[in-house]
């Protein structure tokens, strides 16, 4: 959590209703001066319609948007202090990569000098050759023509940066490099950056709070570590990635009754007056036990498959009808066989009880 | 209406070019003919009315082309397609004093054709001369379709007895620029302007005459309202754009009068600078056989088929223009004309307007008049 | 190795040396066979019948430039002058009033669009004459229009039918599915989101037309303005039907001379320099908007 910033954007009560369609629905969101801001969610979840809207491009059906305190609903796109980078880098294919970093300061009316100055200042501090001036940009890289566009929003020192999942047409390895190099540039400039995109693990590794989005509504806002340890229902914590959910109702004791296994479970600390809900345990938090003892909840299953996921793997157990993934290091691979009888658990305090 | 695009020429050309191939040319020739008819005219003859009959009684294939100006069709034989047509319908002159010489046409059997000429009116009595031959020995073609054809008024604002009586002085009268239009017939209008300038077009011409010739071609083309085709023609004066029109007659005004408008009137003058004082001119089509050598019996077939009193009422009214007609000396195809139709065709006073017209002629210097006339149309444009 | 076959089939034509043994050019042969007679043999007729002696139709005579020198001496440069003038302006006018239409086919009607290209499209199903023809009824003294305005008014306004401003119109009219497609095409193609980029960015809506859109457009536009000029200079019945011939353009002359004057050597002429002209014009065009470099495909 980013503290002691006041709201650079403040979004009230945020609507947009395309017919009888809400895209966006009453969205409730401050966004702090400088912060690192991602909203994740899968795709037709609203988070590219919120982002026209702070940039200006869709105009809001309803609610405001404030930007420090004003109001700019009507403020067109070419007079906010904002700036966007598009999916599609949206560059100037007709124009030179000196001429596209500069367009806004032309646009603007600064000296053919000093806007040539910060050109290179920008293709410096994106590490962009400078002889790449005078070359079109259809000529270069994929991953060069992502510094170009950063370079020409960063330009005109816009006060906050929208990005329209910029990395997610680029292969594995740049856009992990591009991640980090962005969360740098992040802090060296110092700037405001929303940014959106559907993949929470990128959304993770870059940013300082996330929000995550699901059809028109803000579901969750925290950083990193709430989103991922806190998950606030069933869908934020499946939205993290694959994760075991077991259906749960409450139990005498403050234990819980999993119906579908027919068993009582040992629940983590939880709300009192706790109903029915969902049981979500990682597959890294789930263990094979060599006794029951050794954890607080188990089930009894078969090996069912292996998967090796770089520097993990990833091991299927059927208990009954269900599947429950169970992930390990590499290094600690399971020595189990295929079918073998196994026995699987883990303690209260490693799973998540998220209500219904 | 002729209506050359880039296309069309360059289809022109390309015929022309497969013509040069004599390999071409000759098998075409070669081919069977007993059941094909060609036929290159001005519009009527082309009209499904006209040619269906003909076709299904023969059984034959019947391809009629259609122009609107006799050097063109001319110049088609002369360009090599003498294997392709078997009858050629143009103006009187060309059959006599040019076709027939050139070797373009045969002549045709006069036992058999001759007597169809004592059956029409008293101007064609045989020998006529428009189908004869020079030396006036061999025949070179039927005669139907004719009329006088000077200009068209407006009767509602020139009255018939003023635009007879001015003449073509009309057109000296700077007073009437804007009220006139031009009919597009280049060759006419060639006449027309020699009339207008005060001399004979018929006759070689002197500097002088050509001189003042490229001035009254400049003042007419200048003082147009619009040039165009026959049906702008009519509908402009219709409409009351203009109020009369170069070159028109029997022929242009007849498809304005049978429409209901009785006030168009094909016009000739009562006087004028050519033999006998007259001042209007008229012409009589000629049907020919091409000299083709291949002629397809069909040909002289077909001629005798429009002598028909019937088929000739047909003639003179197929689709486009409606024209009288030679075979209307016969009653059992006179009788065939309703009142409208004589109407239409001002059969009232086609005789006097023939009387008062020099027949078609061909020009002797016609290329170099036309010339400056296009020249003339060209420098009077642009407002 | 059929496919092998017609792949090279494509370069026999342009390099019949080497390849004539191959499979492929012997494929290609009916269509460059078609090709050599259907268009470059009456060419090469127009081209040889402008040295041909005037109003002869001998094409094996001596060649002679007495045609050319006729067309030099005498006031022809006016028509070529018209008829150039007429297509240039025709391209202007159509270029500004597309524009919108075409911006709103590409941007903003959206499912309407198909409805509103059929509604441009369907009268190239009636031929050209017969719709100049009703405009002359529409326009004439007494016709819809003004007899229309005078049964309702009682003013008669004087007729503006067979004067050069209603050629253009004419040619106007006519002609803009020609302009209008093309330009689509082109707006199409320019990706929304640049133009939202050039606007983030701070442009206003002239500087984003003038700085984005119009340059990512051109190549539409530059074909729209090159087919609509090719065909307006090649135009004729516009000047004759709507325009009364109050202007002869180099069509028309052509025409006489191939028709009334029967001096088939002097329109080859006409046609081979008004070809000339146009090819000029249209490679100075092409060589100025090189396409593939506004697109930065180069």
């Amino acid at each position: 959590m980013v503290s002691g910033r006041f709201p650079i954007l403040e979004l009230r009560g945020l609507t947009k209703r395309f017919g009888e369609l809400a895209a966006v629905d009453a969205v409730d969101l401050d966004i702090l001066e400088g912060e690192f801001f991602t909203i994740v969610g899968p795709s037709g979840s609203g988070k590219t319609t919120v982002l026209r809207m702070l940039a200006g491009m869709e105009s809001p059906s309803s609610g405001d948007i404030l930007l420090k305190g004003e109001r700019i609903n009507d403020v067109p796109a070419n007079r906010r202090p904002t700036c966007m980078v598009f999916q599609s880098l949206a560059l100037f294919p007709h124009r030179t990569v000196g001429q596209n970093i500069e367009f806004a300061l032309k646009i603007r009316g600064d000296a053919a000098a000093s806007r040539r100055a910060r050109a290179f200042e920008l293709m410096d501090l994106l590490r962009l050759p400078r002889s790449y001036y005078k070359r079109g940009v259809t000529q270069i890289s994929g991953g060069e023509r992502q510094r170009v566009a950063l370079a020409r929003a960063f330009a005109y020192d816009p006060q906050i940066l929208f990005f329209d999942e910029p990395l997610s047409a680029i292969d594995y390895k740049l856009r992990k490099t591009l991640e980090k190099e962005l969360k740098d540039i992040h802090r060296e400039t110092g700037k405001t950056f929303v940014y959106i995109t559907h993949s929470l693990e990128e959304a993770m590794v870059m940013s300082d709070r996330i929000g995550v989005m699901r059809a028109g509504r803000l579901v969750q806002v925290g950083t990193p570590h709430e989103i991922y340890t806190e998950p606030r229902d069933k869908f934020v914590s499946e939205f993290m990635g694959e994760v075991n959910v077991i259906d749960v109702v409450a139990d005498a004791d403050g234990l819980l009754f999993a119906e579908a296994f027919g068993t009582r479970l040992t629940a983590p600390a939880h709300r009192r007056g706790f109903q029915k809900g969902h049981l979500v345990i990682r597959p890294e938090s789930l263990r094979f036990l060599e006794r029951p003892e050794q954890a607080e909840n188990r089930f009894e299953g078969t090996l069912y498959n292996e998967y090796v996921l770089g520097s993990r793997i990833q091991y299927q157990v059927r208990v009954g009808e269900h599947v429950f993934a169970v992930e390990r290091l590499r290094q600690h691979a399971f020595g189990g066989r295929l079918d073998d009888r196994v026995l699987i658990g883990w303690n209260a305090v490693d799973s998540i009880l998220v209500e219904e | 209406m002729p209506h050359l695009d880039r296309r069309a020429f360059l289809k022109v050309t390309a015929a022309a070019a497969a013509l040069a191939l004599p390999g071409l040319a000759s098998r075409r020739a070669l081919a069977a003919r007993e059941k094909e008819l060609n036929i290159l005219c001005w519009e009527g003859y082309n009209s499904a009315e006209v040619l269906d009959p003909f076709r299904s009684a023969q059984g034959a294939t019947v391809k009629a082309e259609s122009l609107t100006n006799d050097p063109t069709m001319i110049n088609r034989l002369r360009a090599g397609e003498t294997n392709v047509w078997d009858l050629i319908n143009v103006n009187n002159p060309w059959a006599r004093e040019v076709m027939h010489p050139e070797g373009l046409i045969k002549p045709l059997d006069r036992a058999r054709f001759e007597p169809y000429f004592e059956k029409m009116l008293p101007a064609f009595k045989p020998p006529y001369k428009w189908a004869m031959s020079e030396d006036g020995s061999e025949l070179l073609g039927m005669a139907q379709r004719f009329g006088p054809y000077s200009f068209v008024v407006n009767t509602d604002k020139v009255s018939r007895e003023m635009a007879e009586d001015q003449g073509w002085d009309l057109w000296n009268d700077r007073k009437n620029d804007g009220r006139y239009g031009v009919q597009e017939s280049d060759d006419w209008n060639v006449f027309n302007l020699c009339l207008i300038s005060g001399f004979d077009p018929f006759v070689p011409h002197t500097d002088d005459q050509v001189a003042k010739y490229t001035e009254t071609a400049r003042q007419v083309f200048k003082g147009a309202k619009l040039v165009g085709d026959l049906a702008t023609m009519n509908q402009s004066l219709v409409a009351g754009e203009i109020d009369y029109y170069l070159t028109g007659g029997t022929y242009s005004a007849s498809p304005a009068r049978f429409d209901g408008h009785p006030e168009i009137r094909g016009v000739t003058p009562r006087s004028g600078p050519m033999p006998g004082g007259k001042g209007g001119v008229s012409w009589i089509e000629i049907t020919s056989t091409v000299a083709n050598p291949q002629l397809s019996p069909l040909a002289t077939q077909f001629l005798e088929y429009v002598q028909d009193p019937e088929v000739a009422h047909v003639v003179a009214f197929a689709e486009g223009t409606f024209n009288p007609v030679a075979q209307m000396a016969n009653p059992k195809c006179f009788e065939l004309f309703t009142k409208e139709e004589l109407d239409a065709i001002q059969w009232d006073s086609l005789e006097e307007e023939m009387a008062r017209s020099v027949e078609y002629d061909i020009v002797p210097d016609y290329e170099k008049l036309h010339d400056i006339m296009t020249a003339a149309k060209r420098e009077a444009t642009g407002g | 190795m059929v496919a092998a076959a017609e792949r090279s089939a494509q370069p026999a034509a342009a390099t019949p040396a080497r390849p004539r043994s191959s499979l492929g050019f012997r494929y290609s042969l009916p269509v460059l066979l078609l090709l050599a007679v259907g268009f470059i043999a009456p060419l090469v007729a127009v081209i040889a019948f402008s040295f041909v002696e005037p109003r002869s139709f001998d094409l094996w005579s001596e060649p002679t430039l007495a045609n050319y020198r006729t067309i030099f001496e005498q006031t022809y440069y006016r028509s070529f002058l018209w008829s150039l003038a007429f297509a240039a302006l025709t391209v202007v006018v159509l270029a500004v009033i597309c524009y919108p239409v075409a911006y709103g086919l590409a941007r903003v009607f959206g499912r309407w669009s198909n409805l509103v290209t059929l509604l441009f499209v369907l009268p190239l199903f009636i031929s050209e004459n017969v719709r100049l023809y009703g405009w002359v009824l529409f326009l004439i003294k007494g016709g819809v229009l003004l007899g229309g305005v005078k049964a309702l008014t009682g003013i008669e306004l004087t007729s503006i039918l067979f004067t050069p401003p209603m050629i253009v119109f004419g040619m106007v009219y006519v002609y803009l599915p020609f302009m209008l497609f093309p330009m689509t095409l082109g707006l199409s193609m320019v990706p929304r989101e640049v133009t939202e980029a050039a606007f983030d960015l701070g442009a206003s809506r002239a500087q984003v037309f003038r700085e984005v859109e119009l340059p990512l457009a051109m190549p539409g536009i530059i074909i729209g303005a090159l087919l609509t000029f090719v065909l307006g200079v090649g135009a004729i019945v516009e000047a004759k039907v709507l325009g009364g011939q109050s202007v002869i353009p180099i069509t028309h002359d052509i025409e006489i001379a191939f028709t009334y004057a029967q001096n088939w050597p002097l329109g080859a002429a006409l046609s081979v320099l008004l070809m000339l002209v146009v090819g000029v014009l249209v490679l100075i065009v092409l060589k100025r908007f090189d396409l593939d470099r506004i697109l930065g495909r180069r």
